[in-house]
Protein backbone atom coordinates (compact mmCIF):
# COMPACT_ATOMS: atom_id res chain seq x y z
CA UNK A 1 0.00 0.00 0.00
CA UNK A 2 0.91 3.11 -0.72
CA UNK A 3 1.42 6.06 2.27
CA UNK A 4 -0.93 9.40 1.90
CA UNK A 5 2.15 11.57 0.74
CA UNK A 6 2.53 9.56 -2.49
CA UNK A 7 -1.38 9.65 -3.07
CA UNK A 8 -0.97 13.21 -3.08
CA UNK A 9 2.14 13.25 -5.29
CA UNK A 10 0.06 10.39 -7.63
CA UNK A 11 -3.04 13.04 -7.67
CA UNK A 12 -0.49 16.30 -8.54
CA UNK A 13 0.94 14.00 -11.15
CA UNK A 14 -2.60 13.58 -12.65
CA UNK A 15 -3.62 16.95 -12.39
CA UNK A 16 -0.63 18.36 -13.78
CA UNK A 17 0.30 15.59 -16.39
CA UNK A 18 -2.76 13.54 -17.32
CA UNK A 19 -3.63 10.43 -17.17
CA UNK A 20 -0.25 8.33 -16.03
CA UNK A 21 1.22 5.22 -17.69
CA UNK A 22 3.02 2.94 -15.45
CA UNK A 23 4.37 -0.88 -15.33
CA UNK A 24 1.23 -2.90 -14.90
CA UNK A 25 2.84 -4.01 -11.22
CA UNK A 26 4.23 -0.63 -9.89
CA UNK A 27 2.00 0.14 -6.51
CA UNK A 28 -0.84 2.40 -7.26
CA UNK A 29 -2.50 4.78 -4.96
CA UNK A 30 -6.26 4.70 -3.57
CA UNK A 31 -9.23 6.07 -5.57
CA UNK A 32 -7.40 5.64 -9.02
CA UNK A 33 -8.74 3.29 -11.43
CA UNK A 34 -6.73 1.10 -13.25
CA UNK A 35 -6.93 0.78 -16.89
CA UNK A 36 -4.83 -1.85 -18.36
CA UNK A 37 -3.64 -2.25 -22.04
CA UNK A 38 -5.02 -4.43 -24.04
CA UNK A 39 -1.50 -6.16 -24.44
CA UNK A 40 -1.03 -5.59 -20.73
CA UNK A 41 1.78 -4.16 -20.82
CA UNK A 42 1.34 -0.65 -19.06
CA UNK A 43 -1.48 -0.01 -16.80
CA UNK A 44 -2.58 3.89 -17.17
CA UNK A 45 -4.06 5.84 -13.85
CA UNK A 46 -7.37 7.36 -13.78
CA UNK A 47 -9.05 8.76 -10.72
CA UNK A 48 -11.95 7.52 -9.95
CA UNK A 49 -14.14 10.94 -9.23
CA UNK A 50 -16.97 11.39 -7.05
CA UNK A 51 -20.09 12.29 -8.97
CA UNK A 52 -20.63 15.99 -7.75
CA UNK A 53 -16.53 16.48 -8.51
CA UNK A 54 -16.55 15.52 -11.76
CA UNK A 55 -15.15 17.98 -14.72
CA UNK A 56 -18.94 18.36 -15.94
CA UNK A 57 -20.00 20.14 -12.40
CA UNK A 58 -18.71 22.96 -14.41
CA UNK A 59 -21.23 23.20 -16.43
CA UNK A 60 -24.31 22.70 -14.18
CA UNK A 61 -22.16 26.00 -12.48
CA UNK A 62 -22.40 27.67 -15.46
CA UNK A 63 -18.76 28.12 -15.43
CA UNK A 64 -15.88 27.88 -18.41
CA UNK A 65 -13.80 24.94 -18.50
CA UNK A 66 -10.57 24.89 -20.14
CA UNK A 67 -10.62 26.41 -23.33
CA UNK A 68 -9.85 24.42 -26.48
CA UNK A 69 -9.30 25.54 -29.85
CA UNK A 70 -11.91 25.05 -32.48
CA UNK A 71 -13.78 23.01 -29.80
CA UNK A 72 -16.55 22.04 -32.45
CA UNK A 73 -14.02 20.33 -34.53
CA UNK A 74 -12.48 18.82 -31.93
CA UNK A 75 -15.62 17.64 -30.34
CA UNK A 76 -16.25 16.23 -34.17
CA UNK A 77 -13.25 14.30 -34.28
CA UNK A 78 -13.29 12.59 -31.08
CA UNK A 79 -17.05 11.57 -32.16
CA UNK A 80 -15.49 10.03 -35.11
CA UNK A 81 -12.92 8.14 -33.07
CA UNK A 82 -15.21 7.06 -30.95
CA UNK A 83 -17.48 5.62 -33.92
CA UNK A 84 -14.87 3.90 -35.67
CA UNK A 85 -13.01 3.26 -31.92
CA UNK A 86 -15.49 1.72 -30.15
CA UNK A 87 -16.28 -1.26 -32.11
CA UNK A 88 -18.45 -3.10 -29.48
CA UNK A 89 -20.49 -0.24 -28.14
CA UNK A 90 -22.78 -2.39 -26.17
CA UNK A 91 -19.63 -2.89 -23.90
CA UNK A 92 -16.92 -0.33 -21.75
CA UNK A 93 -15.12 2.15 -24.03
CA UNK A 94 -11.76 1.21 -22.57
CA UNK A 95 -9.60 -0.31 -24.01
CA UNK A 96 -11.13 0.08 -27.94
CA UNK A 97 -10.10 -1.02 -31.09
CA UNK A 98 -7.24 1.11 -33.02
CA UNK A 99 -8.83 2.31 -36.13
CA UNK A 100 -6.75 3.94 -39.53
CA UNK A 101 -6.42 7.72 -39.22
CA UNK A 102 -8.20 7.52 -42.88
CA UNK A 103 -11.34 5.94 -41.45
CA UNK A 104 -11.66 8.69 -38.49
CA UNK A 105 -11.38 11.17 -41.55
CA UNK A 106 -14.05 9.36 -43.66
CA UNK A 107 -16.14 9.49 -40.78
CA UNK A 108 -15.22 13.57 -39.67
CA UNK A 109 -15.72 13.86 -43.19
CA UNK A 110 -19.62 12.40 -43.59
CA UNK A 111 -20.47 14.49 -40.19
CA UNK A 112 -19.35 17.77 -41.29
CA UNK A 113 -20.41 17.76 -45.10
CA UNK A 114 -18.78 19.39 -48.18
CA UNK A 115 -15.92 20.71 -46.84
CA UNK A 116 -12.76 21.92 -49.11
CA UNK A 117 -10.67 19.10 -48.11
CA UNK A 118 -7.61 20.17 -47.14
CA UNK A 119 -9.11 22.19 -44.60
CA UNK A 120 -11.22 19.32 -43.75
CA UNK A 121 -7.58 17.17 -43.47
CA UNK A 122 -5.83 20.18 -41.64
CA UNK A 123 -8.72 20.42 -39.16
CA UNK A 124 -8.96 16.66 -38.48
CA UNK A 125 -4.86 16.74 -38.33
CA UNK A 126 -5.08 19.61 -35.65
CA UNK A 127 -7.88 18.32 -33.54
CA UNK A 128 -6.48 14.61 -33.90
CA UNK A 129 -2.94 16.43 -32.34
CA UNK A 130 -4.95 18.28 -29.24
CA UNK A 131 -6.93 15.27 -28.46
CA UNK A 132 -3.90 13.11 -27.92
CA UNK A 133 -2.42 15.69 -26.19
CA UNK A 134 -4.95 15.98 -23.30
CA UNK A 135 -4.86 12.11 -23.42
CA UNK A 136 -8.63 11.78 -25.27
CA UNK A 137 -7.03 9.49 -27.76
CA UNK A 138 -3.68 8.08 -28.49
CA UNK A 139 -2.46 9.14 -32.04
CA UNK A 140 0.31 7.19 -33.57
CA UNK A 141 1.14 9.66 -36.14
CA UNK A 142 3.65 7.54 -37.95
CA UNK A 143 1.40 5.07 -38.55
CA UNK A 144 -1.37 6.81 -39.11
CA UNK A 145 -3.26 4.82 -36.11
CA UNK A 146 -5.79 6.07 -33.83
CA UNK A 147 -6.83 4.86 -30.55
CA UNK A 148 -9.30 5.99 -27.98
CA UNK A 149 -6.79 7.16 -24.90
CA UNK A 150 -7.37 6.57 -21.48
CA UNK A 151 -9.61 9.56 -20.26
CA UNK A 152 -12.49 8.40 -22.25
CA UNK A 153 -12.85 5.73 -19.46
CA UNK A 154 -14.06 8.75 -17.16
CA UNK A 155 -17.26 8.96 -19.01
CA UNK A 156 -20.10 7.61 -16.37
CA UNK A 157 -22.45 5.33 -17.32
CA UNK A 158 -24.81 7.20 -17.75
CA UNK A 159 -22.73 9.63 -20.03
CA UNK A 160 -22.05 6.55 -22.33
CA UNK A 161 -25.52 5.44 -23.20
CA UNK A 162 -25.86 9.42 -24.35
CA UNK A 163 -22.73 8.26 -26.11
CA UNK A 164 -24.57 4.85 -27.62
CA UNK A 165 -27.19 7.04 -28.89
CA UNK A 166 -24.85 9.55 -30.55
CA UNK A 167 -22.59 6.26 -31.99
CA UNK A 168 -25.88 5.05 -33.44
CA UNK A 169 -26.13 8.05 -35.17
CA UNK A 170 -23.06 8.55 -36.60
CA UNK A 171 -22.59 7.25 -40.44
CA UNK A 172 -20.85 3.84 -40.04
CA UNK A 173 -16.96 3.38 -41.20
CA UNK A 174 -16.42 2.27 -43.92
CA UNK A 175 -14.44 -1.51 -42.76
CA UNK A 176 -11.44 -2.61 -44.05
CA UNK A 177 -11.77 -6.12 -45.81
CA UNK B 1 5.00 70.18 35.80
CA UNK B 2 3.57 70.41 39.15
CA UNK B 3 5.65 71.76 41.93
CA UNK B 4 4.57 70.18 45.12
CA UNK B 5 5.02 72.68 48.53
CA UNK B 6 7.90 70.77 49.91
CA UNK B 7 10.29 71.07 46.79
CA UNK B 8 13.66 72.70 48.00
CA UNK B 9 15.41 75.64 45.75
CA UNK B 10 17.46 72.99 44.11
CA UNK B 11 15.16 70.33 43.29
CA UNK B 12 13.29 73.47 41.59
CA UNK B 13 16.16 74.25 39.25
CA UNK B 14 16.52 70.56 38.37
CA UNK B 15 13.30 71.13 37.33
CA UNK B 16 13.73 73.83 35.24
CA UNK B 17 17.16 72.55 33.62
CA UNK B 18 14.95 69.42 32.10
CA UNK B 19 12.60 71.76 31.25
CA UNK B 20 14.34 73.98 29.68
CA UNK B 21 16.11 71.20 27.43
CA UNK B 22 12.46 69.68 26.80
CA UNK B 23 12.03 72.77 25.62
CA UNK B 24 14.79 73.09 23.55
CA UNK B 25 14.65 69.17 22.05
CA UNK B 26 10.82 69.94 21.11
CA UNK B 27 11.30 73.51 19.47
CA UNK B 28 12.40 71.80 15.98
CA UNK B 29 8.70 69.96 16.21
CA UNK B 30 7.01 73.28 16.82
CA UNK B 31 5.23 75.26 14.74
CA UNK B 32 4.43 78.20 16.62
CA UNK B 33 4.02 78.19 20.71
CA UNK B 34 2.16 75.25 21.63
CA UNK B 35 1.22 73.93 18.35
CA UNK B 36 3.37 71.27 16.29
CA UNK B 37 4.24 71.18 12.73
CA UNK B 38 2.07 70.15 10.20
CA UNK B 39 4.84 70.21 7.36
CA UNK B 40 7.51 68.28 6.65
CA UNK B 41 9.78 71.21 5.00
CA UNK B 42 9.67 73.53 8.19
CA UNK B 43 11.98 70.40 9.45
CA UNK B 44 14.29 71.12 6.81
CA UNK B 45 14.42 75.02 7.16
CA UNK B 46 15.03 73.93 11.10
CA UNK B 47 17.73 72.06 9.55
CA UNK B 48 19.34 74.39 7.30
CA UNK B 49 19.51 76.83 10.26
CA UNK B 50 21.07 74.83 12.89
CA UNK B 51 23.48 74.07 9.97
CA UNK B 52 23.77 77.67 9.91
CA UNK B 53 24.63 78.02 13.40
CA UNK B 54 26.93 74.74 13.07
CA UNK B 55 29.30 76.36 10.12
CA UNK B 56 29.03 79.90 11.96
CA UNK B 57 31.56 79.30 14.66
CA UNK B 58 32.29 80.58 17.59
CA UNK B 59 30.79 84.63 17.25
CA UNK B 60 27.48 83.13 16.51
CA UNK B 61 24.76 84.54 13.63
CA UNK B 62 22.96 87.50 12.98
CA UNK B 63 18.99 86.94 12.10
CA UNK B 64 19.90 88.23 8.86
CA UNK B 65 23.01 86.19 8.77
CA UNK B 66 21.17 83.03 9.19
CA UNK B 67 18.80 84.29 6.19
CA UNK B 68 21.60 84.77 3.71
CA UNK B 69 23.12 81.17 4.94
CA UNK B 70 19.82 79.55 3.98
CA UNK B 71 19.24 81.26 0.75
CA UNK B 72 17.31 79.20 -1.62
CA UNK B 73 15.01 79.42 1.03
CA UNK B 74 12.21 82.15 1.98
CA UNK B 75 13.29 84.82 3.94
CA UNK B 76 9.67 84.81 5.78
CA UNK B 77 9.78 81.76 6.51
CA UNK B 78 13.51 81.80 7.90
CA UNK B 79 12.24 84.72 9.70
CA UNK B 80 9.51 82.69 11.64
CA UNK B 81 11.19 79.68 11.80
CA UNK B 82 13.97 81.41 13.66
CA UNK B 83 11.48 83.03 16.13
CA UNK B 84 10.28 80.05 17.23
CA UNK B 85 13.54 78.44 17.58
CA UNK B 86 14.03 81.44 19.85
CA UNK B 87 10.84 81.26 21.50
CA UNK B 88 11.30 77.68 22.83
CA UNK B 89 15.10 78.43 23.67
CA UNK B 90 16.61 76.33 20.65
CA UNK B 91 18.60 79.67 19.62
CA UNK B 92 18.96 82.42 22.48
CA UNK B 93 21.30 85.20 22.62
CA UNK B 94 25.25 84.74 23.06
CA UNK B 95 25.09 87.54 25.73
CA UNK B 96 21.55 87.85 27.19
CA UNK B 97 20.98 91.89 26.91
CA UNK B 98 19.04 94.22 25.34
CA UNK B 99 19.91 94.96 21.31
CA UNK B 100 21.92 92.10 21.01
CA UNK B 101 22.27 90.84 17.54
CA UNK B 102 24.46 87.76 17.71
CA UNK B 103 22.31 84.42 18.60
CA UNK B 104 23.66 80.62 19.71
CA UNK B 105 22.36 77.32 18.91
CA UNK B 106 22.01 74.89 21.49
CA UNK B 107 22.91 71.37 20.46
CA UNK B 108 20.24 69.05 21.86
CA UNK B 109 17.70 70.22 19.13
CA UNK B 110 19.94 69.18 16.71
CA UNK B 111 20.38 65.76 18.27
CA UNK B 112 16.89 65.80 18.47
CA UNK B 113 16.62 66.55 14.51
CA UNK B 114 18.75 63.63 13.55
CA UNK B 115 16.66 61.31 15.57
CA UNK B 116 13.48 62.82 14.07
CA UNK B 117 14.61 61.70 10.67
CA UNK B 118 16.17 58.13 11.37
CA UNK B 119 12.48 57.40 12.97
CA UNK B 120 10.91 58.93 10.25
CA UNK B 121 12.64 56.79 8.00
CA UNK B 122 12.36 53.66 9.54
CA UNK B 123 9.65 53.84 11.66
CA UNK B 124 11.90 53.40 15.11
CA UNK B 125 12.96 49.77 14.11
CA UNK B 126 16.57 50.91 14.14
CA UNK B 127 16.01 53.00 17.48
CA UNK B 128 14.55 49.76 19.50
CA UNK B 129 17.43 47.64 18.22
CA UNK B 130 20.25 50.34 19.17
CA UNK B 131 18.28 51.00 22.37
CA UNK B 132 18.23 47.29 23.29
CA UNK B 133 21.89 47.16 22.74
CA UNK B 134 22.63 50.15 25.17
CA UNK B 135 20.36 48.73 27.49
CA UNK B 136 22.75 45.35 26.99
CA UNK B 137 25.46 47.32 27.72
CA UNK B 138 24.46 48.83 30.75
CA UNK B 139 22.81 46.06 32.18
CA UNK B 140 26.16 43.94 31.59
CA UNK B 141 28.73 47.24 33.04
CA UNK B 142 30.57 46.08 36.22
CA UNK B 143 29.29 48.78 38.00
CA UNK B 144 25.78 48.23 37.51
CA UNK B 145 23.48 47.54 40.42
CA UNK B 146 19.89 46.21 40.70
CA UNK B 147 18.33 49.29 40.35
CA UNK B 148 19.74 49.31 36.62
CA UNK B 149 18.49 46.34 36.06
CA UNK B 150 15.26 46.95 37.33
CA UNK B 151 14.86 50.30 35.07
CA UNK B 152 16.02 48.68 32.56
CA UNK B 153 13.71 45.67 32.43
CA UNK B 154 10.43 47.91 32.81
CA UNK B 155 11.00 50.04 30.25
CA UNK B 156 11.84 46.96 28.21
CA UNK B 157 8.44 45.45 29.40
CA UNK B 158 6.69 48.82 28.26
CA UNK B 159 8.19 49.23 24.48
CA UNK B 160 7.16 45.44 24.22
CA UNK B 161 3.51 46.30 25.66
CA UNK B 162 3.30 49.20 23.42
CA UNK B 163 4.39 47.15 20.61
CA UNK B 164 1.87 44.57 21.24
CA UNK B 165 -1.03 46.39 21.95
CA UNK B 166 -0.83 47.95 18.74
CA UNK B 167 -0.52 45.42 16.45
CA UNK B 168 -2.84 43.06 18.42
CA UNK B 169 -5.45 45.98 18.06
CA UNK B 170 -4.77 46.29 14.36
CA UNK B 171 -4.59 42.89 13.86
CA UNK B 172 -8.48 42.09 15.14
CA UNK B 173 -10.01 45.17 13.90
CA UNK B 174 -8.45 47.10 10.92
CA UNK B 175 -8.51 46.49 7.26
CA UNK B 176 -5.46 44.81 5.72
CA UNK B 177 -4.46 48.09 3.79
CA UNK B 178 -3.88 49.31 7.73
CA UNK B 179 -2.21 46.64 8.70
CA UNK B 180 0.29 47.05 5.84
CA UNK B 181 0.77 50.54 6.75
CA UNK B 182 2.07 49.37 9.89
CA UNK B 183 3.63 46.59 8.65
CA UNK B 184 7.64 47.72 9.89
CA UNK B 185 6.08 46.75 13.38
CA UNK B 186 6.36 42.81 12.24
CA UNK B 187 9.75 42.95 10.13
CA UNK B 188 12.84 42.32 12.36
CA UNK B 189 10.65 41.23 15.40
CA UNK B 190 12.59 38.02 15.77
CA UNK B 191 15.70 40.14 16.30
CA UNK B 192 14.00 42.25 18.92
CA UNK B 193 12.82 39.83 20.89
CA UNK B 194 15.81 37.53 21.19
CA UNK B 195 17.88 41.07 21.94
CA UNK B 196 15.44 41.47 24.44
CA UNK B 197 15.72 38.07 25.49
CA UNK B 198 19.57 38.26 25.79
CA UNK B 199 19.09 41.85 28.47
CA UNK B 200 16.13 39.24 30.67
CA UNK B 201 18.92 37.00 30.51
CA UNK B 202 21.64 38.66 31.53
CA UNK B 203 19.47 40.56 34.25
CA UNK B 204 18.11 37.85 35.69
CA UNK B 205 21.22 35.64 35.86
CA UNK B 206 23.45 38.94 37.68
CA UNK B 207 20.09 39.95 40.05
CA UNK B 208 17.75 36.89 40.79
CA UNK B 209 15.76 39.18 43.04
CA UNK B 210 14.21 40.32 39.86
CA UNK B 211 12.39 37.64 38.83
CA UNK B 212 8.78 39.36 38.98
CA UNK B 213 10.06 42.31 36.77
CA UNK B 214 11.52 39.67 34.19
CA UNK B 215 8.43 37.80 34.43
CA UNK B 216 6.38 41.07 33.41
CA UNK B 217 9.18 41.32 30.44
CA UNK B 218 9.18 37.92 29.49
CA UNK B 219 4.66 38.22 28.99
CA UNK B 220 5.23 41.09 26.86
CA UNK B 221 7.47 39.67 24.65
CA UNK B 222 5.28 36.38 24.59
CA UNK B 223 2.07 38.55 23.61
CA UNK B 224 4.27 40.88 21.39
CA UNK B 225 5.23 37.38 19.42
CA UNK B 226 1.48 36.40 19.33
CA UNK B 227 0.37 39.52 18.21
CA UNK B 228 3.32 39.71 15.52
CA UNK B 229 1.93 35.94 14.28
CA UNK B 230 -1.75 37.18 14.24
CA UNK B 231 -1.29 40.25 12.06
CA UNK B 232 1.11 38.32 9.92
CA UNK B 233 -1.12 35.63 9.68
CA UNK B 234 -4.35 38.01 8.68
CA UNK B 235 -1.91 39.52 6.12
CA UNK B 236 -0.85 36.20 4.65
CA UNK B 237 -4.08 35.41 4.24
CA UNK B 238 -5.24 38.46 2.72
CA UNK B 239 -2.18 38.81 0.57
CA UNK B 240 -3.16 35.37 -0.34
CA UNK B 241 -7.04 35.69 -1.24
CA UNK B 242 -6.37 39.63 -2.74
CA UNK B 243 -2.99 39.12 -4.20
CA UNK B 244 -2.66 42.47 -3.12
CA UNK B 245 1.19 42.76 -3.13
CA UNK B 246 0.72 46.06 -1.77
CA UNK B 247 0.78 45.15 1.63
CA UNK B 248 4.08 44.64 1.50
CA UNK B 249 6.90 46.92 0.44
CA UNK B 250 8.57 46.76 -3.11
CA UNK B 251 11.90 46.26 -1.57
CA UNK B 252 10.58 43.08 0.40
CA UNK B 253 8.83 41.61 -2.37
CA UNK B 254 12.52 42.25 -4.34
CA UNK B 255 14.94 41.61 -1.87
CA UNK B 256 13.15 38.09 -1.10
CA UNK B 257 13.46 37.48 -4.74
CA UNK B 258 16.79 38.16 -5.23
CA UNK B 259 18.07 36.38 -1.46
CA UNK B 260 15.75 33.56 -1.34
CA UNK B 261 16.63 30.10 -2.02
CA UNK B 262 14.97 27.56 -4.50
CA UNK B 263 12.87 25.92 -2.17
CA UNK B 264 12.10 28.97 -0.48
CA UNK B 265 11.17 30.26 -3.79
CA UNK B 266 9.00 26.87 -4.31
CA UNK B 267 7.55 27.26 -1.20
CA UNK B 268 5.66 30.27 -2.14
CA UNK B 269 3.45 28.01 -4.75
CA UNK B 270 3.77 24.97 -2.35
CA UNK B 271 -0.24 25.00 -1.37
CA UNK B 272 -1.05 25.09 -5.16
CA UNK B 273 -1.99 22.70 -8.09
CA UNK B 274 -1.87 23.56 -11.52
CA UNK B 275 -4.48 22.03 -13.51
CA UNK B 276 -3.50 20.91 -16.73
CA UNK B 277 -5.03 22.29 -19.90
CA UNK B 278 -6.84 19.43 -20.26
CA UNK B 279 -10.78 19.78 -21.81
CA UNK B 280 -13.24 17.57 -20.96
CA UNK B 281 -15.87 16.56 -23.36
CA UNK B 282 -19.10 16.08 -22.16
CA UNK B 283 -20.90 13.62 -24.28
CA UNK B 284 -23.81 16.31 -24.98
CA UNK B 285 -21.26 18.55 -25.94
CA UNK B 286 -19.80 15.80 -28.56
CA UNK B 287 -23.42 15.17 -29.70
CA UNK B 288 -23.92 19.38 -29.98
CA UNK B 289 -21.07 19.58 -32.26
CA UNK B 290 -21.78 16.61 -34.74
CA UNK B 291 -25.49 17.48 -35.00
CA UNK B 292 -24.25 21.19 -35.80
CA UNK B 293 -21.69 19.74 -38.17
CA UNK B 294 -24.48 18.18 -40.09
CA UNK B 295 -26.68 21.15 -40.38
CA UNK B 296 -23.87 22.88 -41.82
CA UNK B 297 -23.05 20.53 -43.55
CA UNK B 298 -26.45 21.55 -46.22
CA UNK B 299 -25.76 22.85 -49.19
CA UNK B 300 -24.45 26.55 -48.70
CA UNK B 301 -27.49 29.20 -49.49
CA UNK B 302 -26.96 31.55 -51.96
CA UNK B 303 -27.99 35.04 -51.20
CA UNK B 304 -31.61 36.00 -51.59
CA UNK B 305 -32.35 37.08 -55.07
CA UNK B 306 -35.85 38.24 -56.30
CA UNK B 307 -37.65 36.13 -58.01
CA UNK B 308 -38.12 36.53 -61.79
CA UNK B 309 -35.81 38.32 -64.74
CA UNK B 310 -35.20 41.62 -62.92
CA UNK B 311 -36.71 44.77 -65.27
CA UNK B 312 -34.22 47.06 -66.91
CA UNK B 313 -33.47 49.86 -65.05
CA UNK B 314 -34.95 53.28 -65.92
CA UNK B 315 -32.83 55.08 -68.87
CA UNK B 316 -31.62 57.65 -67.51
CA UNK B 317 -29.67 55.01 -65.12
CA UNK B 318 -27.97 53.03 -67.98
CA UNK B 319 -24.90 54.20 -68.91
CA UNK B 320 -24.75 56.36 -72.19
CA UNK B 321 -22.87 55.27 -75.19
CA UNK B 322 -22.23 57.86 -76.97
CA UNK B 323 -19.40 56.42 -79.10
CA UNK B 324 -20.78 56.38 -82.27
CA UNK B 325 -21.41 60.06 -82.04
CA UNK B 326 -18.29 60.80 -81.69
CA UNK B 327 -17.02 58.59 -83.86
CA UNK B 328 -18.96 60.57 -86.41
CA UNK B 329 -17.58 63.76 -84.79
CA UNK B 330 -14.03 62.58 -84.98
CA UNK B 331 -14.43 61.93 -88.77
CA UNK B 332 -15.88 64.85 -89.54
CA UNK B 333 -13.53 66.81 -87.62
CA UNK B 334 -10.51 64.79 -89.10
CA UNK B 335 -11.71 65.41 -93.01
CA UNK B 336 -11.64 69.08 -92.43
CA UNK B 337 -8.18 68.06 -92.48
CA UNK B 338 -6.09 65.49 -94.35
CA UNK B 339 -8.49 62.79 -93.24
CA UNK B 340 -5.74 61.55 -90.82
CA UNK B 341 -4.54 64.85 -88.64
CA UNK B 342 -5.93 67.73 -88.00
CA UNK B 343 -4.72 70.72 -85.52
CA UNK B 344 -6.63 71.52 -82.96
CA UNK B 345 -6.41 75.42 -83.70
CA UNK B 346 -7.47 74.96 -87.21
CA UNK B 347 -10.57 72.74 -85.67
CA UNK B 348 -11.02 75.91 -83.07
CA UNK B 349 -10.96 78.36 -86.18
CA UNK B 350 -13.54 76.73 -87.91
CA UNK B 351 -16.05 76.98 -85.06
CA UNK B 352 -16.12 80.53 -84.90
CA UNK B 353 -17.15 81.48 -81.09
CA UNK B 354 -15.84 80.07 -78.19
CA UNK B 355 -18.45 78.61 -76.79
CA UNK B 356 -18.91 76.80 -80.12
CA UNK B 357 -15.42 76.20 -79.72
CA UNK B 358 -14.87 74.94 -76.39
CA UNK B 359 -18.05 72.27 -77.14
CA UNK B 360 -15.54 70.80 -79.99
CA UNK B 361 -12.19 70.90 -77.13
CA UNK B 362 -14.63 68.45 -74.88
CA UNK B 363 -15.94 66.52 -77.46
CA UNK B 364 -12.31 65.63 -78.54
CA UNK B 365 -11.26 65.16 -75.14
CA UNK B 366 -14.23 62.80 -75.08
CA UNK B 367 -12.85 60.67 -78.16
CA UNK B 368 -9.12 60.85 -76.96
CA UNK B 369 -10.48 59.41 -73.58
CA UNK B 370 -12.95 56.50 -75.14
CA UNK B 371 -11.06 53.15 -74.73
CA UNK B 372 -13.17 52.08 -78.08
CA UNK B 373 -12.47 55.18 -80.14
CA UNK B 374 -8.74 54.95 -81.99
CA UNK B 375 -7.96 58.65 -82.06
CA UNK B 376 -5.75 60.52 -79.75
CA UNK B 377 -5.33 64.08 -78.91
CA UNK B 378 -1.53 65.00 -78.45
CA UNK B 379 -0.47 68.40 -77.19
CA UNK B 380 2.84 69.87 -77.77
CA UNK B 381 4.88 72.95 -76.44
CA UNK B 382 3.72 76.63 -77.77
CA UNK B 383 1.02 78.20 -78.83
CA UNK B 384 -0.16 80.53 -80.99
CA UNK B 385 -1.84 84.13 -80.03
CA UNK B 386 -3.63 86.09 -81.66
CA UNK B 387 -6.17 88.87 -80.49
CA UNK B 388 -7.96 89.24 -83.63
CA UNK B 389 -9.37 85.45 -83.54
CA UNK B 390 -11.40 83.63 -81.42
CA UNK B 391 -9.56 81.95 -79.06
CA UNK B 392 -7.28 84.77 -78.88
CA UNK B 393 -4.59 81.94 -78.24
CA UNK B 394 -4.14 78.38 -78.57
CA UNK B 395 -1.99 75.75 -77.56
CA UNK B 396 -0.75 73.96 -80.71
CA UNK B 397 -2.34 70.16 -80.63
CA UNK B 398 -3.11 67.68 -83.27
CA UNK B 399 -6.11 65.48 -83.51
CA UNK B 400 -5.07 62.01 -85.14
CA UNK B 401 -6.21 58.56 -86.20
CA UNK B 402 -4.21 56.28 -83.97
CA UNK B 403 -5.16 53.00 -86.27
Amino acid sequence: MTTDDDTTLWWARYRAAGPQRVAPASAYPAGMTRLVEPDASAVWLLPALPDNARPDVLDELGLAGVAVDQPNDTARVLAACLRCCWTEPSGPVWPAAPAPYDQVVAVFRAVTGNRDERALHAAAMGAARRLAGAGWVLFDEDARVVRLGPRVASWSAAELSTLRELWRSMPAPEREA
Amino acid sequence: MTAGPELTLDQLAGDAAVERLYRQVFAVLARESGAMISDVELLDVDEAILDAFADAGRDGLTVDQAVAACRPIDPGLIHRRFEVLRDYGAISKVVERPHERFHRAAFAPYVMLLFLRRLAEQGGQAELHQLLTLEHVSVTAPDAGPETGQTTISRLTRIFRHLGNELAILAAGSTAEQLGDHAQLLWGNKGLISQAEEVHTVVLTRWPQLDRECTALRIALAAYGDAVEKAAGRLIEQAGTTRALGLLSVETWLSFARTASEDDLAGVLDTFVFDAPAPWFSPNLLTEAVESGRSAATVRQPPPRPEGSAPPPPDDLRPADDATGLRETAERLLNSGDGDTVAVAAVLDGVGDWLAARRVLADLTAIHHHPDLEYELTWSDGFRVDPERSPAWASEGTFRRTA
